[in-house]
């Protein structure tokens, strides 16, 4: 679905990231996970056009993604969760979500999306006429994954999402995820620092190193490879 | 007392004109964060088209002395929206929005000269099309008054140009809020404001979403304009004396709030009414900035600033 072929990309004269190749099945649950610094926020922001490539190439289904307007890309199904959660603070909830309803097909789903983001996230329910800059982060964490899922998208792009919160919170997080993933069999790319969590919650991974996809593999690969368990695992 | 109410509603009635004016500003610095020091002139081609619209387009000839005034000073709001959608897109859009999200100052330096370049532009422009004659949009009704009353043998004047203004003033107001809380369009320019790349990840238009509050923001001060012209004569250079007011209006409202905006200039116009039971006429302009240093000295952030909210 998403095909990222011998990307680099950075900004002005510093280089993030250098050749990383990474492909997204449909259905399938991918983290990349690797240090701070390593270049993950740039790769997502570079899928949404925030940040110019200098090479390599992204098709999202077969569309060269990097012949469309970054706006145009929400409209063709990738819903990016950022790092940091960036809610819109002055908006309500509900505003929020009709934001992430932008798309063609989120307005026509809206009815549907709405019900099941609110089963999903109750607290969204709960209080949807607050305005997000009140909330706390775990609750604008809540809100910032309810937002991309009410865009109906065909991959949301998920950057650190326990990033600041207590463990306890990060913990429902993916919890919550992992659950949204089996009832709706979503297509996601996550990006992690909690390497543990992240992989045991997705089916594929890479571990990015400064700019560099320096290993790849399942589940079960990765988390029996040596680098990864000392480096990562603490084991 | 008599002369207190007098004064209170004389500054209630200038107060929402001057309110829906600074609504136009604090629009375009509240979405785009621009500082546009063309304003008073956009305001000022505001008023000219109003009245070339009402004297040589026909509209005087169709509706005559009494409603045509205000059919010009509205026809010339779209008229300057046109206006200003164009100056964003082949000139403010070089400066501002996403294409200089990433530079250090957000593009604020070009965007000053370019504005003042735009404002000198207006002026001197102005001066060469429309000479430096004073103009002035009078209807029959910019001389005569209602009377409200008598009170225990008190009454109160209503100008009737400047109440149709006030009037007019608030419904523009009115549409303008419900436009920006109530619509699809009006909330994804909050969102564009909160947020710019947030907002792109939305599929929103980000330059777009500046190039409509560009071009209402100057549609909504070129009626303001219109109707303050019904009352007070204009020259190519009365930008000058307006922006200054709009700006303190922006500031007093709380920089970024929209509808903040509209009762900072509500202020000023009360505060510049009401100064002259005390004052001078001439320290008008004085007394206003004595009251603005006043309420910024102890609210910072404007009467619907957010200090907190916005990161």
């Amino acid at each position: 679905m998403l095909r990222i072929e011998g990307l680099s990309a950075g900004y002005s004269a510093k280089p993030v990231l250098n050749d990383v190749s990474i492909n997204v099945g449909a259905g399938q649950f991918v983290a990349i996970v690797g240090p701070n610094g390593a270049g993950k926020t740039t790769l997502f922001k570079t899928v949404s056009g925030i940040v110019k490539p200098s090479g390599g190439k992204i098709t999202f289904d077969g569309v060269d993604l990097l012949a469309v307007p970054p706006p145009q890309r929400a409209h063709l199904g990738i819903a990016h969760v950022p790092e940091g959660r960036q809610v819109f603070p002055s908006l309500t909830v509900m505003e929020n979500l009709e934001m992430g309803a932008m798309t063609e097909s989120g307005r026509r789903d809206w009815q549907a999306n709405i019900e099941r983001i609110f089963e999903w996230l109750p607290v969204l329910k709960e209080r949807h006429n607050q305005f997000a800059g009140t909330m706390s982060g775990g609750q604008q964490q809540m809100l910032a994954i309810g937002r991309g899922l009410a865009s109906s998208p065909k991959l949301l792009m998920l950057d650190e999402p326990s990033m600041g919160l207590a463990p306890s919170t990060a913990d429902f997080i993916f919890e919550r995820l992992i659950e949204i993933r089996r009832q709706s069999g979503l297509t996601m790319l996550l990006v992690e620092q909690r390497v543990a969590e992240a992989l045991e919650s997705a089916d594929h991974g890479y571990v990015l190193e400064a700019g560099h996809v320096v290993l790849e593999g399942n589940n079960d690969t990765l988390r029996a490879d040596d680098r990864v368990r000392k480096a990562y695992l603490g084991m | 007392m008599e002369g207190f109410l007098q004064a209170l509603a004389a500054g209630l009635l200038i107060g929402a004109v001057y309110g829906l004016m600074c609504v136009g500003l604090g629009l375009i610095f509240g979405v785009m964060r621009v500082i546009n020091f063309a304003h008073g002139d956009f305001m000022m081609l505001g008023m000219y088209t109003a009245f070339y619209l009402f004297t040589a387009a026909g509209v005087q000839a169709m509706f005559g002395n009494t409603v045509g005034p205000f059919v010009a000073i509205l026809l010339a709001g779209p008229v300057l929206a046109v206006f200003g959608y164009f100056v964003h897109r082949t000139l403010i859009s070089h400066v501002s929005g996403t294409r200089t999200a990433a530079l250090e100052g957000e593009g604020h330096y070009a965007q000053l000269i370019l504005t003042l370049g735009i404002a000198l532009i207006l002026q001197n422009g102005g001066l060469i099309v429309f000479g430096s004659v004073l103009a002035s949009i009078r209807t029959p009704l910019s001389s005569s008054a209602w009377e409200l009353g008598p009170f225990f043998d008190m009454s109160i004047f209503l100008n009737k140009a400047r109440s149709i203004d006030a009037i007019v003033s608030l419904a523009m107001m009115i549409s303008l809020s419900l436009l920006i809380t109530r619509t699809r369009i009006g909330k994804s320019l909050r969102a564009a404001a909160d947020n710019p790349t947030a907002a792109t990840y939305m599929g929103i238009d980000v330059d777009r979403a500046h190039r409509t509050a560009f071009a209402l923001g100057c549609g909504i001060t070129a009626i303001a304009g219109g109707l303050l012209a019904t009352n007070y004569p204009f020259h190519p250079f009365v930008g000058l004396e307006y922006v200054i007011v709009m700006y303190a209006g922006v500031v007093l409202g709380g920089m970024g709030s929209i509808i903040g905006a509209f009762w900072g200039g509500m202020t000023i116009g009360l505060v510049q009414q009401m100064s002259t039971l005390v004052l001078p006429t001439q320290l008008q302009n004085a007394a206003i900035f004595a009251v603005f240093l006043l309420i910024i000295f102890f609210r910072p952030q404007g009467f619907f600033g957010r200090m907190v909210e916005r990161t």
